[in-house]
């Protein structure tokens, strides 16, 4: 077992499978020939772009990984990479897989690898005046259930473990809801917002080597929301369950989950905090 | 700056996708919507392709897995339990976290006072010495608990934290050796500055 | 015979497969370990040096253990 590690890179650096055509795509053929078909006399002259999609599929899983080139005339296409990939989708290959359901950022499906950073493909917009391919792959260093689809299992397990819902003993002095100043309501701008979409965690190296262990911007923005919250009072309970080496302190303010959140949230601002908090009480 | 460190990002996450599955293989079939074919590269035209990719480059000689890259991920339990929670341990959390900070901050006065009073006094030698090996001790610490996750290798992590304090321990007997029979740090840099 | 680590996970897997069948009601555990079976000898010409597959397999076959060995799944056919 001691030598699997070794092999395994041996074999991830040695695999060069060729790809037989997959029979599906020859029957979508003849919708793709009559979009060549110019819609109105005089329009604009095809502007294709390329996509390269990882795919991998899980019912034949001895074949490795491979990047599938596809081409798109951007002048039918909608401005996003979510758009590209729909209509990818639609018309040309069905068996492309990936997660989306809003397709105006704020469901965080489509969270996914475009061009080397993380970031949702309904935020992402296509590059058309660039003439190189646009790269799609599943959010790093997560295992893929299917081509864009990675396994976020440990990522909401984590979100589990930070308890994220008001706990609260005391019933509010006049019965009615749990009220909030507006100073302290808005110290939850900027952390209530967040769309658990994993791109920050999954941007994170020090998540990539400990994420078994280390829980990670987005579940960590997550448990500030909480710390921050006025009306909750587990406040002890939720620093205590961050006081080891590991669960918080495996933040090396490395930033890269600011720099890639679709959302334009400071993962690594809120850690900072709760950083402080622990330090010196609040 | 932002530029630099905006593509360095981009490197490190797209050199390092996926644990388990292996790095995709590159552009092996082309499907046009507009030419409404499905092309498809076998073997032979793969390796035409990586040799004019070669050509193209030019530079880029070394391989493209640079770095070791992280382990796969460890999923503990079932989907639906929540993820454990270690015991709370403030030495190794916030206490640990409040020293590391203030030898961090420590160290600019003490670097900057000897060279400021002009004195060579050997207890602030002796101190400054000290908290350069605590920082560098906790550094090399953090990068231990890093990069050699227990979960995966127990015993390389406590040969790793044996083998730091010892290292730790033997430049902490060095230094004092510097300090008693030699001129001492600050003497030393001042001498090598003006040799 | 010397077994690899990979070659015990999965032979505990398959262990545990027919352990949680045992617990299923008499009438319906031969379901359950027929679906067992075919499920492991579906993969029997994966290559046992190909880690990230059998890896793969592994997972995959843990989530769905971790499924049928509710009591609410009451029978298996195929």
């Amino acid at each position: 077992m001691n030598t699997a590690p070794l092999s395994r890179s041996l074999l991830r650096v040695t695999t060069l499978t060729s790809l037989k055509p997959t029979a599906g795509l020859r029957t979508f053929a003849s919708v793709a020939a009559s979009q060549t078909a110019p819609a109105e006399p005089g329009s604009k002259k095809p502007n294709t772009k390329q996509f390269q999609i990882y795919r991998w599929n899980p019912d034949t899983p001895e074949k490795k990984p491979y990047m599938q080139t596809y081409e798109l005339d951007m002048n039918q296409t909608g401005p996003m990479v979510l758009d590209a990939l729909i209509r990818i989708k639609n018309e040309v290959d069905p068996t492309l897989t990936f997660r989306r359901s809003c397709r105006e950022g704020i469901c965080g499906s489509c969270a996914m690898n475009i061009q080397g950073s993380n970031t949702l493909a309904c935020l992402c917009r296509i590059n058309v005046s660039d003439s190189a391919p646009v790269k799609i792959y599943p959010l790093p260093h997560t295992y893929v259930v299917k081509d864009l689809v990675p396994d976020l299992t440990q990522f909401y397990k984590q979100y589990k473990s930070i308890k994220p819902y008001l706990q609260r003993k005391t019933a509010s002095p006049d019965g009615r809801e749990y009220r909030q100043s507006v100073e302290e309501r808005k110290k939850l701008d900027g952390l209530y917002e967040c769309i658990l979409c994993a791109c920050c965690s999954t941007s994170c190296p020090s998540y990539w080597w400990n994420s078994s262990d280390y829980l990670g911007p987005a579940v960590l923005l997550q448990s500030y929301r909480w710390l921050a919250d006025s009306r909750d009072e587990a406040k002890g309970a939720r620093k205590s369950a961050l006081e080891n080496e590991m669960s918080l302190y495996r933040c090396h303010t490395i930033m890269n989950c600011t720099r890639t959140c679709p959302k334009g949230l400071n993962p690594g601002q809120a850690i900072a905090n709760i950083k402080k908090e622990m330090a010196f009480g609040s | 700056m932002a530029s630099l460190f905006r593509s360095s990002l981009r490197t490190s996450t797209a050199t390092a996708i996926v644990p388990r599955l292996s790095r995709p293989v590159t552009t092996t079939t082309t499907t046009s919507v507009a030419a409404a074919a499905v092309k498809c590269t076998g073997m032979k035209n793969l390796g035409i392709l990586r040799q004019a990719g070669m050509a193209k480059k030019g530079f880029h000689v070394s391989a493209s897995r640079r770095i070791l890259p992280a382990g796969p991920q460890i999923i503990q339990g079932t989907v639906n339990d929540a993820a454990e929670v270690p015991d709370p341990n403030a030495t190794h959390g916030s206490y640990h976290w409040s020293f590391e900070r203030l030898i961090s901050v420590a160290l600019i006065p003490l670097t900057v006072a000897p060279f400021a009073a002009g004195s060579v006094n050997p207890v602030t030698d002796a101190i400054l010495g000290a908290t350069i090996v605590i920082h560098s001790h906790i550094g090399f610490e953090s990068m231990v608990i890093d990069y050699i996750p227990h979960r995966r290798y127990p015993t390389l992590r406590k040969g790793a934290m044996w083998a730091l304090k010892g290292a730790t321990v033997l430049v902490l007997v060095g230094l004092y050796e510097f300090e008693t029979n030699d001129v001492g740090i600050t003497e030393a840099i001042k001498r090598v500055w003006r040799a | 015979m010397k077994r690899s680590g990979i070659q015990r996970d999965v032979l505990a897997l398959y262990k545990l497969c027919l352990r949680e069948a045992g617990k299923k009601p008499t009438e319906v555990q031969n379901n359950f370990r027929n679906y067992a079976r075919a499920s492991f000898r579906a993969h029997l010409d994966v290559n046992q040096r190909d880690f990230a597959t059998i890896e793969h397999l592994l997972r995959v076959g843990r989530r769905k253990l971790e499924v049928y060995s509710q009591p609410g799944i009451k029978n298996i056919s195929r």
